[in-house]
């Protein structure tokens, strides 16, 4: 009878650790960053929402995704109303990221074709340059000391303007934190422009975590990034995926 | 106190037998300390051997890399690193290591990984000299490795006055192992050094200069953008765009320096 008893309780535990871990729910917040996460391809055709959901699923919570722009992303990750936010590239006051970047991103310089320069080492070569920066976009110390003339590029959409401008030969190229934004096939305007990049320069790309997570689920989160990271890195899982799942034509 | 000659016996034995203990454990941790010596010494020997098969390729698939158009997939993926195995095969004259180290397997990920990041400007169909040469694949795999968290450290550099990328410059153990390298160049090997201010082995290997070495760095003869051009229009500035160091296969042809953190060494060899 008392084993009956027992049973009866232990069953009852399960069902309400079971009810209660359904009921969790992790809101997440995606910032377009192509060609990782393009917002004119449908969440599960990026690669890097493909990877990180992947993993996010082995926790057993509900998930739900949310498309921000990245100024949208970080009031709301610092309200903690989003739990998550990647792919990240800045620092944000008061707000944590998980241990291990998911990448790095590294800047460059975008040129007319006829004007690339392949080797951005070669910095004698910025001398009189004309180089578009866009406003508050701090550039690596190889440009800032070369003796290349910066100018500024204001605006909303300065990295179009950048495009825009080095097309029709004002400018002889425009800086881009991450130039593989712009240069790469799902951007129609890739065709005009060649970038290179300043390799050395390198930036950590995070996945962001709100304040208010609770520690338990922080560590969750954490164990299980760490074990997809242990199993493939996003560098690794990105440089050798089937490329024609992710392309806008498919 | 007064022993009696059968206690003076037996501790005469206790002192012998501890003896011959502590000379058995001596010998035991000198052989172990030995054989993790050479352990260290394979790794850091395949992964110098790997980085520089990868660095042969990159110089024999430049007609590849720079032409528009045509079929370019050996140069990425698991074509890639099978043909990294074949040129390593065919210039060292032994099979390729086994991949039982984890910096082993960081470094051929990270191969594939920098390929990847260069796939449009390879495939840049109007685009000639796409700066992809060994020297660039060398930093950027450099660069790309010390994002790993794995403890190791490589890099393809030469003395301070002659670097030609910054951020390529040697440290204060890579300009000493030079000075004395110049004189007499072979692998040196420290099994005392620092990495990151953790306890590291450092090697450093010296490259021969070789011909394809001064197409850049030579004299304008050997300039490839001079070929079919009168003497009065050769440049002296390659096609990298920086300026012929005037060097001669007799110079000092720099080399490739390669720390590991101790505690990565030491941990498992899991990975086959």
């Amino acid at each position: 009878m008392h084993y009956l008893k027992y049973l009866k309780v232990i069953i009852l535990l399960n069902l309400i650790i079971s009810f209660q871990s359904q009921g969790e729910k992790l809101r997440v917040g995606l910032v377009e960053y192509p060609p990782h996460l393009n917002f004119d391809m449908k969440n599960k055709d990026t690669p890097i929402f493909e990877y990180v959901d992947r993993w996010l699923n082995n926790l057993n919570v509900k998930i739900e995704y949310v498309r921000l722009s990245t100024e949208r992303g970080i009031t709301e990750i610092q309200n903690g109303n989003v739990d998550i936010l990647f792919p990240l590239d800045v620092e944000i006051e008061g707000v944590r990221t998980l241990q291990t970047p998911l990448f790095h991103s590294v800047p460059g310089l975008c040129f007319k074709r006829e004007k690339f320069i392949p080797i951005l080492s070669a910095t004698h070569r910025f001398n009189n340059l004309l180089v578009g920066v866009p406003t508050g976009v701090r550039i690596v110390s190889a440009l800032e000391n070369s003796r290349a003339l910066i100018v500024e590029l204001k605006g909303n959409d300065a990295i179009k303007r950048g495009i825009h401008l080095t097309q029709r030969g004002r400018i002889d190229a425009f800086y881009h934190p991450y130039p593989k934004q712009v240069y790469h096939r799902e951007n129609p305007k890739y065709q005009e422009v060649a970038c290179s990049s300043f390799h050395g320069y390198q930036n950590a790309v995070h996945i962001a975590v709100s304040p208010k997570l609770s520690k338990q689920m922080l560590d969750s989160i954490e164990s299980s990034y760490k074990k997809a990271m242990e199993d493939i890195t996003y560098d690794y899982y990105f440089a050798t995926r089937d490329k024609s799942k992710y392309t806008k034509t498919n | 106190m007064y022993l009696y000659k059968d206690q003076v016996i037996s501790v005469s034995v206790q002192q012998k037998l501890f003896v011959r203990l502590f000379l058995m454990l001596l010998i035991f941790c000198s052989l172990s300390t030995h054989a993790n010596n050479n352990d260290v010494k394979y790794v850091l020997g395949d992964v110098t051997k790997i980085y520089m098969s990868s660095m042969t390729y990159i110089f024999k698939e430049q007609k590849l890399i720079n032409q528009r158009g045509g079929n370019k997939n050996k140069l990425f993926g698991s074509e890639f690193i099978e043909n990294i195995k074949i040129t390593y095969k065919s210039k060292y004259s032994e099979p390729f290591p086994l991949i039982d180290h984890k910096s082993k397997k960081a470094l051929l990920q990270s191969m594939v990984e920098v390929m990847e990041e260069n796939r449009e400007l390879i495939n840049d169909e109007k685009l000639d000299f796409k700066g992809i040469i060994p020297a660039t694949f060398a930093f950027q795999l450099s660069a790309k490795l010390s994002t790993k968290g794995v403890g190791l450290k490589i890099k393809f550099t030469r003395t301070h006055e002659s670097i030609r990328n910054k951020l390529n410059k040697p440290d204060s153990w890579e300009v000493k192992v030079m000075k004395s390298m110049i004189k007499k160049p072979e692998v040196f090997y420290d099994n005392d050094a620092l990495l990151n201010g953790k306890a590291a082995y450092r090697q450093f290997t010296p490259l021969p200069m070789v011909p394809h070495c001064l197409r850049c760095h030579g004299v304008p003869a050997q300039n490839p953008l001079n070929f079919g051009k009168i003497k009065k229009d050769w440049t002296d500035i390659d096609m990298t765009g920086f300026k012929m160091e005037g060097w001669t296969l007799d110079d000092f042809g720099g080399g490739v320096s390669i720390s590991i953190e101790k505690s990565v060494i030491d941990s498992n060899r899991s990975y086959q």
